[in-house]
C-alpha cells in the first residue's frame, strides 16, 4: 500500500535530450523549497490520465543540494500506453503534478574503498547524482556505460565534461562491447551498482556473485511496477478451529480484533511490522512495505492488516 | 524544581489493558520533530547548564555527521518557525541566515553549512533551542548507527557509552528484543522509513524522584531513591516517564532523526483521572518479571500498587 504524495510540482521546463529521452525541470508549487536529497535517490510520480491514476518511479539527475528544482530524464519506450507515453505526449511545461518525498533504496556504500558504475541505457540515470555526492566527497569511482549509439546515449557531453577521466562508452553501432569480463578489474574493497533492463543486472549480477564479490558490495536498482489491489473475500482458519471470513471489504485485522482475537498492531497501513502473523498453509498476496522480498517468497507470515488470502483459506498459527 | 504537573501537555501512553514490547510506532497526525510546552524557558536553563559542566555525557558526534547536523538544524528550525511563528522565526538569505528565539531573545547569525560561523557544533547549536533530546541514526550501509547526538535526559542510558554503535547494539540490553526478534524488525522498519512521512511512538517507565536528568553516569545520585517508596508517599514520590519519540527520515544524508521530548507526571496526577488509575493498575499488576526488572521498578512495585489500590477505592467509595 502506498502512502499519499506528499510534494506538489509545476513543470518549468522540457527538454529533448536525445531522440527517446526527454529531460523535465520540475519546482515546488508552495514556493518552500524542494528536499535534499542522496545520491541515487528517486521520486515516484502520480500522473492523473484519462485511463486513471499511472504511478512511475524516476531517479532524480538534478544536483542533490539543489532545492529550487527537481529533474527527471524519461525514455520514451516503444511499447509504452502508460507512463512514459504521457510524459512525452502530454506533459506542457505549466502542468502541475504531485510527486512523492525522495526516496532513496539505491544508496551509496559508506564502507566502500571504490565505487564503480555499470549503466545501460537510460540506466544511467540513478548514477548522475551518485557521482556528484562522490565528487563532493572526494571519492574515487568509475562508471562503465554503454548505449546504442553516441546520438542516442543521455548526458554524454555533461558526463565527458564533468568526469572525463572517470567514464568510459561502449556504442553498440561502433562495436564497442560492455563485458562482464570488467568485473575483474576492481581492487578489494570496490561496491559495484548495476542499473538498466532487467537481463543486463541479472548478467552483471550473477557474474559478480561468480567472482567472488560478497553480496554486499553489489548494488543494483529494478524500478518494479506497482501492483493494483485486487479485493477479493477470503477465509482464515485459527489455531483454536474456528473459521473466519474476511470480507472484500475487510481487513484481516479488523475481522479478528471484531472476533475478540487479539494481536498486537499499530501503524495499520504495512510498514511498522507490528500485526505480522506466522501463517501455516495457504497463499498470501503481500500488499505491505514491511517484508523483505524473500520473506514475501517464504510465504509464512502476514501482515494483518493490509495483505490478504489469495487461495481458499489460510490456516494461521495463533 | 519541579517538573511536573503539566496535565494539559501529558501524552498518555497506554491503550490496552496489557503492556508489552512490540513496535508501538504510527504515522505523525502533525509532521513536526519538536513541542514547545510551559516549562521550556525552564528546561532549556536546565540543559544548558548540563551541556556546559557535563559536555562529554550530553554531546558526543562523529567527524562524518556534518552534513547530517546541518541538515537537523535546518529540520529543526524549519518545524520552530512554522509551528511557533510567534516565538522564532528566520531569516535566509542564500546561505546567511539569521535565527531568532524570541522566547530566550536570542539572535544568532551563521553561513548555513559553514562550520566555522558557529561557536559549536551545529548540532549542539539547536539543541540548545529545544526541550528535546536529539540523536542523529546515521545509515550505513545497510545499518543505523548513532552517528551523533545531544542527550541530557535520558532515562538511564549513557550516550558516551552508545556513541558510534549498532542499532541493535543498542538496544542489547533489552530483555527479550533479540530472543523474539523484535530488534531485527524494528530495524527492517526503520531502514524503510521515507522522507514526508514521519513516524512517533511513545516509551513509558516509572521513576522515583522526579529529575529529568537520570543519566546512567550519574545512578549513584538518584537511583537510591528507589528504595524509599512507600505506600504513603507513592504519590508524590514516584513519576510516570513518559517519551515522545519521534522518527523523521533525513533525505539529504538518507539518515534519520531520532528525537525524545520526555515528560513527568506525579502518580497522585495521573490520579486524578480515574480511568487511567484502573487501566495504569492492571498493566501494572500484569507486567512480565523481565520487563519490571528492566524498568527498575522491582525494589517498589508492591509500594506503588499498593498507592493506586487505595485510589481505586477511594473512587469506589465517592
Ligand atoms: C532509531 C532510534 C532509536 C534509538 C537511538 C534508540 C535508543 C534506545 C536506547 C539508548 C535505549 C535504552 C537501552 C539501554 O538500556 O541501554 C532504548 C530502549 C528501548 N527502545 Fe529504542 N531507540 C531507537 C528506536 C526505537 C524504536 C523505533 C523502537 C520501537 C519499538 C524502540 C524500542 C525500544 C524499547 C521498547 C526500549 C526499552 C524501553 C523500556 O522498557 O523502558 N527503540 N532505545
Amino acid at each position: 500500500m502506498s502512502i499519499e504524495p506528499t510534494l506538489f510540482v509545476r513543470i518549468t521546463s522540457i527538454e529533448k535530450i536525445t531522440k527517446q529521452v526527454k529531460k523535465f525541470t520540475m519546482s515546488s508549487e508552495t514556493g518552500k523549497g524542494l528536499p535534499k536529497f542522496s545520491g541515487g535517490t528517486h521520486v515516484s510520480t502520480y500522473l492523473k490520465t484519462r485511463s486513471g491514476l499511472i504511478v512511475r518511479q524516476y531517479s532524480l539527475v538534478s544536483h542533490p543540494d539543489d532545492s529550487t528544482k527537481y529533474e527527471i530524464a524519461v525514455r520514451l519506450s516503444e511499447d509504452s500506453k502508460g507512463g512514459s507515453f504521457y510524459w512525452h505526449q502530454e506533459m506542457k511545461v505549466g502542468d502541475r503534478l504531485q510527486i512523492s518525498s525522495p526516496r532513496n533504496h539505491f544508496y551509496l556504500s559508506f564502507k566502500a574503498k571504490h565505487h564503480v558504475f555499470y549503466a545501460a541505457g537510460i540506466g544511467i540515470t540513478p548514477f548522475l547524482s551518485m557521482m556528484q555526492d562522490l565528487s563532493a566527497k572526494g571519492q574515487t569511482f568509475e562508471l562503465h556505460y554503454a548505449s546504442k549509439s553516441e546520438d542516442s546515449c543521455a548526458f554524454h557531453p555533461y558526463i565527458k565534461k564533468h568526469y572525463p577521466i572517470q567514464s568510459h562508452f561502449y556504442f553498440s553501432d561502433q562495436q564497442q562491447r560492455l563485458q562482464i569480463t570488467s568485473l575483474e578489474n576492481h581492487p578489494i574493497g570496490t561496491h559495484v551498482y548495476f542499473c538498466g533492463p532487467e537481463g543486463f543486472i541479472e548478467q552483471f549480477r550473477i557474474a559478480a556473485g561468480k567472482l567472488g564479490y560478497p553480496e554486499s558490495s553489489v548494488h543494483y536498482e529494478r524500478f518494479l511496477p506497482t501492483q493494483n489491489k485486487a479485493m477479493k473475500a477470503f477465509k482464515v482458519i485459527l489455531q483454536n478451529g474456528s473459521e473466519l471470513i474476511v470480507e472484500e471489504k475487510q481487513t484481516l485485522l479488523e475481522v479478528l480484533l471484531a472476533n475478540g482475537t487479539y494481536i498486537p498492531y499499530s501503524c495499520r497501513v504495512g510498514r511498522c511490522g507490528t500485526c505480522e502473523i506466522p501463517v501455516a498453509e495457504g497463499k498470501i498476496e503481500h500488499f505491505d512495505d514491511f517484508l523483505s522480498e524473500e520473506q514475501k517468497n517464504e510465504q509464512n507470515c502476514i501482515l494483518a492488516c493490509v495483505s490478504r488470502g489469495c487461495s481458499d483459506k489460510l490456516v494461521l498459527k495463533i | 524544581m519541579k517538573w511536573t504537573g503539566d496535565l494539559a501537555h501529558f501524552p498518555y501512553p497506554f491503550k490496552d489493558s496489557t503492556y508489552r514490547y512490540s513496535n508501538n510506532s504510527i504515522p505523525m497526525k502533525q509532521p513536526l520533530s519538536i513541542e514547545v510546552t510551559p516549562s521550556y524557558k525552564k528546561e532549556m536553563l536546565l540543559k544548558r547548564k548540563l551541556l556546559s559542566d557535563h559536555p562529554e555525557r550530553c554531546y558526543q558526534s562523529l567527524l562524518h555527521s556534518m552534513t547530517g547536523q546541518w541538515e537537523i538544524v535546518e529540520l529543526v528550525i524549519d518545524h520552530l518557525v512554522s509551528k511557533y511563528p510567534q516565538d522564532f522565526s528566520v531569516k535566509k538569505e542564500n546561505n546567511s541566515w539569521i535565527f531568532t528565539n524570541k522566547i530566550l531573545d536570542e539572535k544568532i547569525e551563521f553561513i548555513f553549512g559553514e562550520k566555522n560561523s558557529l561557536p559549536c557544533e551545529p548540532l549542539f547549536f539547536i539543541s540548545q533551542h529545544v526541550q528535546e533530546d536529539l540523536i542523529y541514526m546515521r545509515q550505513r550501509d545497510d545499518n543505523l548507527y548513532l552517528d551523533a547526538g545531544q542527550l541530557c535526559f535520558p532515562a538511564n542510558w549513557s550516550l558516551a557509552f552508545n556513541i558510534g554503535m549498532k542499532f541493535k547494539s543498542i538496544h542489547h540490553p533489552i530483555p527479550g528484543f533479540k530472543e523474539e526478534g523484535l530488534d531485527q524488525r524494528i530495524l527492517q522498519f526503520l531502514m524503510r522509513l521515507e522522507a514526508g512521512t514521519p513516524w512517533e511512538r511513545l516509551n513509558w517507565s516509572l521513576m522515583a524522584g522526579d529529575r529529568l536528568d537520570t543519566s546512567l553516569e550519574t545512578f549513584d545520585q538518584w537511583g537510591r531513591l528507589r528504595k524509599q517508596v512507600t505506600s504513603e508517599n507513592a504519590g508524590e514520590l514516584v513519576h510516570i516517564r513518559v517519551e515522545v519519540q519521534k522518527l523523521f527520515r533525513l533525505p539529504r544524508t538518507n539518515s534519520i532523526l531520532f528525537s525524545i521530548h520526555t515528560h513527568l507526571l506525579a502518580l497522585e496526577q495521573l490520579a486524578t483521572n480515574s480511568e487511567w488509575v484502573q487501566q495504569f493498575y492492571e498493566i501494572l499488576s500484569e507486567l512480565p518479571a523481565h520487563i519490571i526488572e528492566y524498568k527498575g521498578i522491582s525494589n517498589y512495585k508492591k509500594a506503588v500498587l499498593e498507592y493506586l489500590e487505595k485510589q481505586l477505592q477511594q473512587v469506589k467509595t465517592l
